[in-house]
């Protein structure tokens, strides 16, 4: 591990002797958003942030993704070769919930025996440079799901905001390498890495919002039917809110558009969401997730129960977007609250 | 009087009502607002025993339009042997002319439905505040006086009441929901007798100001952003259709991409289905995860409905909206004449 200093100040140089190999991405206000754009000028760069409204996975894994053009000349279909997959990325300023979000979508696209080059590559030649969450929001709750405000083994280097400068700090071989070419980084004292310790404490301990989750897939699963999803999906409108700005969130459709006045054509994804009424909906026109109430339970039960089957870990990062961001404020930590209220019930009744 | 005294007074009536409603019998469950989770928001209920009754709030962040519960039917309000549940409902002048408007459109029977009337005061423009309070975070919200109090950990700012609501708020001659009069029984609480309105489109001026080009540059400008979550079309109350458009995929009729090209497809197609059929209520805009403003557009569309048609939606259950109908009285300068 190696540790430096790295001044706000030195942003601009950091980034011009960066973007020479990299394409950078980082955090920008876009019409009072923050989102995490590719950096054309350092000054764009926002470092006073809690956190972007779109996740950083939209780098990776686009709302619109052209997985490939293609040409028809005949009965020859010649399929275009994608040139960008192997351009070399860092994201800087990710926060540490929006990393593991990443080793999330890991799990899911590489799978089973068919594993999605396109993300794995993307994913393989990005670099994580995250900044610690010195001041958590009140909808944050990444300490409830395994998470921390200051949680490093997600990224590859990991920043410390101590006001004028960053304690930087490698967390691999990969972030290593890196910071070794950046020979004008000087080295932190004592007091820096002091100040960085009780930072983190002071993050930690700020936290408002802790939920028990520590029964909740043996919850979920034989609840399957309980009337508590009528409930709890009641108000939802149905809209994409929350799985589009999930950064744990995954799925997609794959459509063809063709240009069959110019012979070809191209294979694009999209985001798609299990809240759409169209995502079960089968080609006979039966839906087994016909209402609000299938659908929402699907949300749940995917990230707190059917996940952790697959992949031994919550399907949730704890960052807070779908309860800032819900239009009718159907609040997931009210929801798991309900959740955890079923076994609980259940305890009362069997004492009386 | 003050905005805390006005809000108090219609939350007083509104339980009320809800209450009274209740134990008389005269609906199962009334749709309302309830405290939300976080302070720039409230949250809809549905309130089923006298004893919840204190649950519903008023306060100017009711944003939601709760006709959008009704249709489709959410399955809670139906039961498997009575049928569709009969249904009170917190309107304020634009829920009110959403069923109204539903009711015009074979969409919804008012019998079955007693609207609790609300003289509404005006709903904050939420995105404009949150924009401009930037990366700070907001953790109280409250009228005061004629001002908005927004708090958060190190920083109090104030927003005069009257420039920080909804510019649709602004214009609106429906703060109450219209009498109907075959359904005199189905408002209760604080309704208005609305004949003929004159509309102030005076907030267009500037759009209109603008040659095609900037108009069609606002357009992009503010589309951009959109990542297609739908939030606007789920939360209007207008936007029922089994399968919209946009989601017909046997064939496929438009792209569902986020190129530019495509939203824009979508939100103007969307606003054109609206014309002559949004209520003002402006939820679409309050519930954009990315603050777009759909306002302005739709905003305009009634202008020039209100214009050739001299109709105003939602305040007559009689008369079919003009884009459904058709009568031989109907301008059509814009025909081309044959050579």
């Amino acid at each position: 591990m190696i540790q430096k200093i790295l001044m706000k100040n030195e942003i601009g140089k950091f980034y011009i002797e960066l973007a020479e190999d990299y394409n950078i991405f980082a955090p920008v206000n876009e019409k009072g958003s923050i989102v995490f754009k590719k950096i054309l000028n350092s000054e764009d760069i926002v470092l006073d942030y809690f956190n972007s409204k779109v996740p950083p996975k939209e780098i990776l894994f686009p709302k619109t993704e052209v997985l490939f053009n293609y040409t028809i000349d005949g009965k020859d279909i010649k399929i275009e070769d994608r040139d960008d997959l192997n351009e070399k990325n860092i994201i800087f300023g990710i926060r540490p919930c929006d990393a593991h979000g990443f080793m999330l979508l890991e799990n899911f696209f590489g799978f089973g025996a068919v594993k999605d080059e396109i993300f794995l590559k993307k994913r393989k030649n990005t670099l994580l440079i995250g900044i610690g969450c010195n001041v958590p929001k009140s909808t944050c709750f990444c300490t409830s799901v395994e998470g921390h405000p200051f949680k490093k083994d997600d990224l590859d280097i990991f920043l410390v905001d101590l006001g004028e400068k960053f304690l930087l700090e490698t967390i691999n071989n990969n972030g290593e390498s890196l910071v070794k070419k950046l020979t004008w980084l000087t080295d932190p004292k004592k007091g820096d890495i002091q100040q960085a310790k009780e930072l983190s404490k002071k993050a930690e301990e700020s936290f408002e919002t802790k939920l028990d989750l520590s029964k909740i897939d043996k919850i979920l699963d034989p609840n399957f039917n309980h009337p508590i999803w009528e409930e709890i999906s009641e108000i939802c409108i149905g809209c994409g809110t929350c799985s589009y700005l999930c950064p744990t969130c995954s799925c997609f459709d794959v459509i063809d558009e063709t240009d069959q006045y110019n012979n070809r054509g191209r294979r694009i994804r999209i985001w798609d969401t299990c809240q759409s009424c169209l995502y079960t909906q089968h080609t006979s026109g039966h839906n087994p997730r016909g209402s609000c109430i299938e659908r929402c339970r699907n949300r749940i039960m995917h990230k707190f129960s059917y996940y952790p089957e697959n992949y031994n870990t919550l399907g949730c990062v704890g960052c807070g977007r779908c309860v800032q961001l819900c239009p009718v404020n159907n609040d997931l930590r009210t929801i798991i609250n309900k959740i955890n209220e079923i076994e609980n019930k259940k305890e009362e009744k069997v004492v009386a | 009087m003050s905005l805390e005294a006005e809000n108090q007074e219609i939350e007083d009536s509104m339980r009320n009502l809800a209450r009274k409603l209740i134990s008389e019998k005269e609906v199962d469950v009334v749709i309302g607002y309830s405290k939300g989770t976080i302070p720039m928001s409230v949250s809809p209920i549905m309130i089923k025993k006298v004893d919840d009754v204190d649950k519903l709030i008023w306060s100017n962040l009711c944003y939601v339009n709760l006709a959008k519960y009704l249709v489709p039917r959410i399955p809670q309000l139906i039961d498997p042997e009575k049928g569709n549940l009969k249904v009170g409902i917190v309107s304020k002048g634009c829920v009110g002319r959403a069923l109204i408007h539903l009711a015009a459109e074979n969409q919804i029977n008012l019998e079955n439905i007693k609207m609790i009337g609300i003289p509404c005061n005006g709903i904050i423009n939420r995105k404009r505040i949150e924009k401009e309070i930037g990366e700070r975070e907001i953790l109280e919200v409250y009228t005061s006086g004629d001002q908005i109090v927004v708090k958060g950990k190190d920083f109090e700012e104030e927003f005069l009441y009257s420039e920080y609501i909804n510019e649709l708020c602004k214009k609106c001659k429906v703060k109450s929901p219209p009498i109907v009069n075959d359904y005199n029984e189905s408002c209760i609480g604080d309704c208005q007798e609305i004949e003929n309105i004159e509309e102030d489109f005076s907030d267009l001026d500037e759009f209109e100001a603008k040659s095609s080009k900037e108009k069609w540059d606002y357009i992009k400008e503010t589309l951009e952003t959109c990542t297609r979550c739908y939030a606007c079309r789920e939360a209007c109350p207008m936007c029922y259709c089994n399968l919209c458009f946009v989601d017909q995929n046997k064939p496929v009729w438009f792209n569902k991409t986020t190129d530019l090209p495509d939203i824009i497809v979508f939100h103007l197609i969307r606003a054109m289905h609206l014309a002559g059929r949004c209520v003002a209520c402006g939820a679409c805009s309050s519930v954009c995860p990315m603050g777009i403003d759909l306002n302005l557009i739709t905003r305009k569309l009634e202008k020039i409905v209100k214009e050739r048609f001299n109709f105003t939606s939602g305040i007559d259950i009689n008369s079919p909206p003009p884009m459904t109908s058709f009568s031989m009285k109907d301008n059509e300068e814009f025909m081309l004449e044959e050579d």
